[in-house]
């Protein structure tokens, strides 16, 4: 089948959580946040590429005014030129004396959100709290405190809403495992 | 055995280009976290762990690395299975003489999961699959 026609639904073997599930949690953060940020016009921050699904979904269920921005970060490879991590797309608004939502799709290590709080938190920020969809602590090197946290991931690779493999499966509206067929 | 004897020894520290890891995932491993800004150090401590009738240590582990600001031990076991029991064990026998002390034992499957979480999975079998095996023997 050619591969504009290829259902990538049908590529996934098992869906952990439902289009359905997702939304009435994210739904529940929204009302909470909106809650806890009520007159503080919080600034909310996301890091491309996968947290844009989540955020686009967290944003509409907020009732209280907010704003958005979004920055990029080098990932890690072998040869990293720089041996450090690169800021490749900065925030358009200045955070300085701002109530900062750190918004992540999902947290494992904790090595990336340590490194983007630690640089935030240089801006000088009048607070800044973390929102994550979904949780993988089976390997947590950082503790990081979450103030808003969805689900939490099992120990399995899975894909869909923002999460991906090697790029692809993030348009999936739901959380899942892939057939072992696809993943090889 | 007396508990007064279980202290931890310092290792002398190593400076970063004259560390020689034992394992090519461990220099991958601190080049992670070298990317991230975070403080490490390799194998900075030994823990005795068990001791003869005069006192002489007979058993002991020392944790691949330490993260300073976090004050957690990390010890990386990609290669053989059959080691784990005997790395669990060590970890348990460390935590009952040493309670204050934070250590994690990453196991192969962890490893894996690390690499596909920065999208290295191809970089598997030069790390953890046999030729790794190969070479850690040779």
């Amino acid at each position: 089948m050619p591969e504009a026609e290829r259902d990538i639904t049908q590529d996934v073997e098992t869906v952990l959580f439902s289009e359905e599930t997702l939304l009435r949690r994210i739904a529940e953060l929204g009302a909470a946040i909106s809650r806890d940020y009520a007159d503080k016009d919080p600034l909310l921050i996301g890091v491309l590429s996968g947290v844009v699904v989540f955020m686009a979904d967290l944003v509409r269920s907020i009732t209280v005014p907010v704003t958005l921005d979004f920055m990029a970060i080098s990932q890690y490879t072998s040869d990293s030129p720089s041996g450090t991590v690169r800021i490749t797309k900065d925030l358009d608004h200045s955070i300085t004396g701002r109530h900062v939502l750190f918004v992540e799709d999902v947290i494992d290590t904790g090595l990336t959100l340590n490194y983007l709080l630690r640089t935030l938190r240089t801006r000088e920020p009048a607070s800044i709290q973390v929102c994550v969809l979904f949780d993988r602590p089976y390997r947590r090197l950082i503790d990081v405190p979450l103030a808003y946290q969805g689900f939490e991931l099992p120990d399995t690779f899975v894909v869909g809403y923002g999460l991906d493999a090697g790029g692809h499966y993030r348009n999936l509206p739901f959380v899942g495992v892939l057939k072992p067929d696809v993943r090889r | 055995m007396s508990v007064m004897r279980a202290l931890p020894i310092k290792n002398p520290i190593v400076c970063r280009q004259d560390i020689s890891f034992s394992h090519p995932s461990e220099h991958e491993f601190a080049c992670i976290l070298d990317f991230y800004g975070i403080e490490w150090r390799y194998e900075p401590t030994t823990f005795p762990l068990e001791w003869d009738k005069d006192g002489n240590v007979v058993e002991a582990f020392s944790p691949d690395f330490y993260l300073v600001q976090q004050d957690l031990y990390v010890e990386l076991t990609t290669l053989r299975q059959k080691l784990m029991r005997f790395k669990h064990r060590k970890i348990r026998r460390l935590k009952e003489l040493y309670p204050d002390v934070n250590v994690k034992l990453w196991n192969r499957k962890d490893y894996e999961r690390f690499l596909e979480r920065f999208g290295m999975e191809g970089r598997r079998e030069e790390l953890v699959g046999q030729e790794a095996l190969k070479n850690h023997d040779a």
